[in-house]
């Protein structure tokens, strides 16, 4: 017993030392990333789920995709709507019938030419009910849609075909007069027939990548990266010949890889570091605003909260600009109105009691939960649900706080986002905080409370007048008397107390001042494309 | 058959160690207790009051130990920490000891095969990644607090069973085991009266040592953000969200955190310095 | 020995097969879908995905379904990474996740070992005392508190080492470092006892007696009597180890398969949370019964049980 130990520990001793030996011996330096000019190496808020574009779901995975595909309109480096695979488009007097011209000399990264065949095959197999796509509602608005992503009518039935190699021609069964933005998204990007029928499911592996963007795909190590390499058939020669996307889900540790050098853009950082960024990282610091809509929901099926008075009252306590300024503190805009101020020809319908002073409000609401039967002996209850993550739970702590002014007692219900919107969804709550990053255009957001939108009308709100006007918005074919209907529509919306609106998101970003061709715009999209090294 | 001590590195052997270290950590642990029982009564602050004029604010006269990213008073939610974060270890250490006592002395006494599968089982326990599937509990059946705390009870509770379970053996043909059976005394008379007392100075001591675990649990799943849910918070909360603002804000991650650290240190060195006095050996083989 | 062995292996087996089954039911019994988007599903699209995934189909079918196709080693595809199947992405971790063991695991055996003998030369005294304190505050100070530390220190004040990610073996420093500090404590405090205990053995004595020197007598002597206890240790280091290392991999944005349990668990990603429990649960089964076949090779006595 005694002699074979001495054995043991010598060679563990020994395995030990090889593995210490091998951990600590040095490689080319991991801060390697600022010598090299043509490489850029990002932070991306986590790990993409696929980068399949007719089987994306988030907003990371977008931020991907419009490097490695890009559709018949694209953005610019202010993410203004241009031109992208399509050089010109008509549309037909009733608005239903809209054409495409290809450019001529597209090309997948293959070296095989694009034609307007390739887009007629990605239409269809967004619909594709084999293609199981979430975001299949995302084109609904073509000719017949439900019907074949439903499997009722086939594939050749959907409003999409082409008129020879360079002609496309969309039929939609509505005017949309937002279609060259939805076109935007990954849903309407063309995928490389060719190699999907090679390699069917695998043809989204790095080893058998074809795309038409301005990258193509290296080499996706989940957790550690997602490389791309620069596209030599684009459409445009580009500077950045690399990419890296790492995924950064915690906020102190993109910052410290960021001070560290070994990233070059970040997408956030703790908020309570923002002071230490304005004093020490100004010339990185990129604050910009969000096109989106923070609120929060009341679920309008449970009583209380069926009842109008309550949720005035509770809407009349909340100080959005405390939100922002005080508590926030990085630049998030308070929201009046539930369409984003941010809105591009349109003007929102704000609040009624916006302009009044916070005292006051504080009484008339005390008065209404008085008058609805709540008192210090008999107060209000309810269950406040949001999202975890420093910000997520500031914001509610402090409406918790307001709330409690009125005598109201909130209990907190956290969850990751992706259980929180499902509970939202299933109806499954009281009062919760959502979100919508959403199109410019007001009907993307004031869709959310049609009573037959389905679950995204997650308080279940109806009224019948508010689904009727919107009705009538949705048959305009001009955007300014569709933006007129809407404003009819929201009025109403606002005056039902359905939702309190917040705040639209401000996004803080650390870019290296060394890169050049970064502009903040207001959908914070960034093609690697446009950017460059001095 | 390995060892008594799982996933809580505070594995030792008898050392020599002074009495006034196990005097320090006693008075330290008084003092914790202490303060968070009185600590939220005397503060001028509510634990859930938020002060508008100072958020983020460093220590002062106005907040003893600064206030939070919500202005709210970190005395008092330190304090409020220290009651959830004892409570957590109390209600997970009971759990524990509900499971593991009577787990203990049945496989103990019987002897034979079900000492056999009853340990079997205790080992099989052993080797799960047990912390992450409490997470896996927490995740699919929501945080609710109570969860939590039974289910690191339900993780806590092999070391009890063991050190039970070794000790009982070792008294179960002791003189006056043997007389009160041999004096018809029934099985679960001597149990209780014979085995049970016995059995006690180990199991306060194991108790000892298995709080630091507890509360160092309930921060690893805090830090994930599964543990306890706003407005209550418990050590582990805290020291997530100070650690987010280290820099800007270190106050928010010293206190809480120096709490912690102290708490984890004293029940550690009095349990040592209790196990070195009963002189106890480790007693967690199988026959 | 054979028998001990088979028995040993056996039972190791079946545990790994209750874990496997509970993993699978308790998952299915969790209240929500895998498919919960932040975007609305119309029910057609909801039902073909589920057809897509088996989900439609009876449990007792999507449990044997999932058994043969873990006898083949197949995990399954992912529902949350869906251009990998589960066993693709444990590959591709698991090398990370085990340089990342392998590493904390010998700095807590060596630095630990280095530490209790350097303790043990003189109890009591000023040497001694200040290393244990050291070895208290590495035990009561959590990880979550030292990993940032040592991250501010060493990557943002120093820039010696990256603050985080992987790509080169400098990226395992800092990590192997805050996993190991604890167990390392651990380790020396028992080595360190054990010493002490050895010192008053007879042949030990007898040999320093005979003049032989200082570091002789600790290789030859003490440490093997010391290992035996440390070898005993090393199955609980190992299963803490592997648990640590899903908050150290969270920490240093380390591509293990850690990040997968955290974020599988969240996204409720059925197939890759049971792959990764699997693999752990496998690796800790495999490892207790490396150091159990070592302890009954050690001990004749345990063979005999």
């Amino acid at each position: 017993m005694k002699r074979s130990p001495a054995l043991l520990v010598r060679k563990l001793t020994c395995v030990c030392a090889i593995v210490l030996g091998v951990s600590s011996m040095t490689s080319p330096s991991f801060a390697d990333t600022q010598t090299k000019s043509s490489v850029l190496r990002l932070a991306n808020a986590g790990e993409p789920e696929t980068l399949d574009p007719h089987r994306y779901n988030l907003r990371l995975e977008e931020t991907l995709l419009n490097d490695l595909f890009m559709g018949l309109t694209t953005f610019d480096a202010r993410g203004n709507i241009v031109p992208g695979a399509a050089k010109s488009w008509s549309t037909s007097s009733d608005g239903l019938t809209w054409t495409f011209k290809l450019r001529t000399d597209l090309k997948w990264s293959d070296g095989q030419s694009l034609t307007a065949d390739d887009f007629v095959f990605a239409f269809q197999r967004l619909q594709n009910p084999d293609t199981a796509a979430s975001l299949a509602y995302f084109m609904d608005m073509l000719d017949n849609a439900p019907a074949v992503n439903r499997g009722d009518l086939p594939l050749e039935a959907l409003g999409v075909r082409a008129d020879g190699p360079h002609t496309l021609i969309l039929t939609l069964s509505r005017p949309y007069p937002y279609l060259l933005e939805r076109l935007l998204y990954p849903t309407a990007y063309p995928v490389p027939r060719h190699s999907i029928e090679r390699h069917g499911d695998a043809w989204v592996k790095a080893a058998n990548w074809v795309s038409n963007g301005a990258y193509t795909l290296r080499e996706w190590q989940p957790q550690a990266h997602v490389a791309l390499l620069a596209n030599p058939h684009f459409i445009e020669p580009v500077a950045i010949q690399e990419v890296y996307y790492h995924p950064v889900v915690n906020e102190q540790s993109a910052y410290n890889r960021f001070r560290n050098k070994e990233l070059h853009v970040i997408g956030s950082f703790p908020v309570g570091e923002l002071g230490h960024a304005r004093e020490r990282l100004a010339d990185s610091l990129r604050l910009s605003d969000l096109l989106s809509m923070m609120y929060l929901v009341f679920n309008t099926s449970t009583p209380p909260f069926d009842k109008l008075p309550v949720r005035q009252a509770l809407s009349m306590a909340i100080d959005q600009r405390i939100l922002t300024d005080q508590v926030l503190r990085s630049g998030n805009k308070p929201a009046f109105s539930f369409a984003p101020a941010l809105l591009e020809g349109y003007e929102p319908v704000q609040l009624p009691h916006t302009d009044i002073a916070y005292a006051e409000r504080l009484a008339t609401a005390r008065q209404l939960l008085a008058d609805a039967g709540y008192s210090k002996a008999a107060p209000l209850r309810l269950e406040l649900r949001h999202v975890s993550g420093i910000d997520g739970k500031k914001v509610n702590l402090a409406i918790a706080g307001m709330w409690q002014q009125l005598g109201v007692q909130t209990v907190l219900q956290q969850a990751d986002l992706r259980n929180h919107f499902a509970q939202l969804r299933q109806g499954n709550f009281q009062v919760a905080w959502a979100g919508w990053v959403g199109e410019n255009n007001p009907e993307h957001y004031l869709t959310l409370l049609q009573s037959d939108i389905g679950s995204v009308n997650y308080g279940r709100f109806e009224h019948s007048d508010y689904d009727a006007q919107l009705k009538v918005a949705q048959a305009q074919t001009s955007i300014a008397a569709r933006n007129q209907a809407l404003q009819i529509a929201e009025a109403i919306v606002v005056n039902a107390y359905a939702v309190v609106p917040l705040y639209s998101t401000s996004v803080r970003r650390l870019v290296d001042p060394r890169l050049q061709g970064w502009f903040e715009n207001g959908r914070d999209i960034h093609q690697v494309r446009y950017l460059s090294w001095p | 058959m390995s060892t008594a001590t799982h996933q809580n590195p505070t594995l030792r052997r008898s050392s020599v160690r002074s009495a006034w270290s196990a005097w320090l950590a006693g008075g330290l642990l008084l003092l914790v207790l202490g303060s968070a029982l009185l600590g939220p009564e005397i503060a001028p602050w509510q634990a859930e009051e938020m002060d508008w004029q100072a958020m983020e604010a460093p220590p002062s006269a106005r907040h003893w130990f600064g206030t939070d990213l919500v202005g709210r008073d970190l005395f008092v939610r330190t304090m409020q920490g220290a009651r959830v974060s004892l409570l957590v270890a109390l209600i997970a250490i009971s759990v524990s000891l509900c499971i593991g006592v009577p787990w203990g002395l049945l496989a103990g006494y019987s002897g034979g095969l079900l000492d056999q599968l009853m340990m079997r089982f205790v080992d099989a326990m052993y080797s799960l990644p047990l912390i992450l599937i409490v997470i896996l509990l927490v995740v699919m059946f929501g945080r609710n607090p109570y969860l939590l705390f039974a289910a690191l009870g339900a993780f806590f509770w092999l070391d009890i069973a063991r050190i039970v379970r070794g000790q009982t053996l070792r008294v179960r043909h002791a003189g006056f085991v043997e007389a009160a059976r041999a004096m018809g005394a029934s099985t679960t008379h001597i149990l209780l009266h014979h085995l049970l007392p016995n059995i006690r100075g180990p199991v306060i001591v194991y108790t000892t040592l298995a709080i630091p675990g507890v509360i160092l649990a309930e921060s690893f799943i805090s830090f994930l953000g599964l543990g306890i849910q706003e407005p209550d918070t418990s050590w582990g909360v805290l020291v997530a969200d100070g650690v987010q603002t280290m820099e800007s804000s270190p106050w928010l991650l010293l206190f809480p955190g120096t709490m912690l650290a102290v708490t984890v240190w004293a029940c550690n060195t009095l349990g040592d310095h209790l196990r070195d006095m009963m002189d106890l050996q480790q007693t967690d083989r199988i026959n | 020995m054979a028998g001990y062995l088979f028995k040993r292996t056996f039972f190791a087996f079946a545990t790994f097969l209750v874990v496997v089954s509970a993993v699978f039911f308790l998952l299915r019994a969790a209240p929500g879908g895998p498919f919960d988007g932040e975007r609305r599903l119309p029910p057609d699209i909801e039902a073909n995905l589920q057809a897509a995934y088996h989900l439609d189909e009876p449990l007792a079918q999507q449990y044997a379904r999932y058994l043969g196709n873990l006898a083949q080693g197949d995990l399954g595809p992912s529902f949350r990474q869906k251009d990998f199947s589960v066993s693709e992405l444990i590959a591709l971790g698991l090398p990370t996740s085990v340089l990342l063991g392998l590493s904390a695991l010998a700095i807590a055996v060596l630095v630990g070992t280095g530490v209790g003998i350097a303790a043990s030369l003189s109890p009591g005294s000023g040497m001694d005392r200040s290393l244990m304190a050291l070895n208290n505050v590495s035990i009561a100070v959590p990880t979550i508190v030292t990993a940032p530390a040592l991250v501010l220190l060493f990557a943002v004040i120093l820039t010696w080492l990256p603050a985080g990610g992987s790509g080169s073996l400098q990226h395992f420093v800092l990590p192997a470092i805050a996993l190991a500090l604890p167990y390392a404590a651990a380790v020396a405090r028992l080595i360190r006892g054990a010493m002490i205990e050895a010192a008053a053995e007879t042949h030990v004595l007898t040999a320093r007696a005979k003049g032989l020197s200082q570091a002789r007598i600790i290789r030859r002597h003490m440490l093997p009597i010391a290992a035996v206890p440390l070898i005993s240790f090393l199955g609980p280091t190992a299963a803490g180890l592997l648990t640590g290392s899903v908050v150290v991999e969270q920490i240093f944005d380390l591509p293990g398969i850690g990040r997968y349990f955290v974020q599988g668990a969240l996204a409720r990603d059925y197939t890759l949370v049971m792959g990764v429990v699997v693999v752990y649960s496998s690796a800790i089964l495999s490892f207790n019964l490396l150091v159990d076949l070592a302890y009954g090779w050690l001990d004749p006595r345990i063979r005999a049980a």
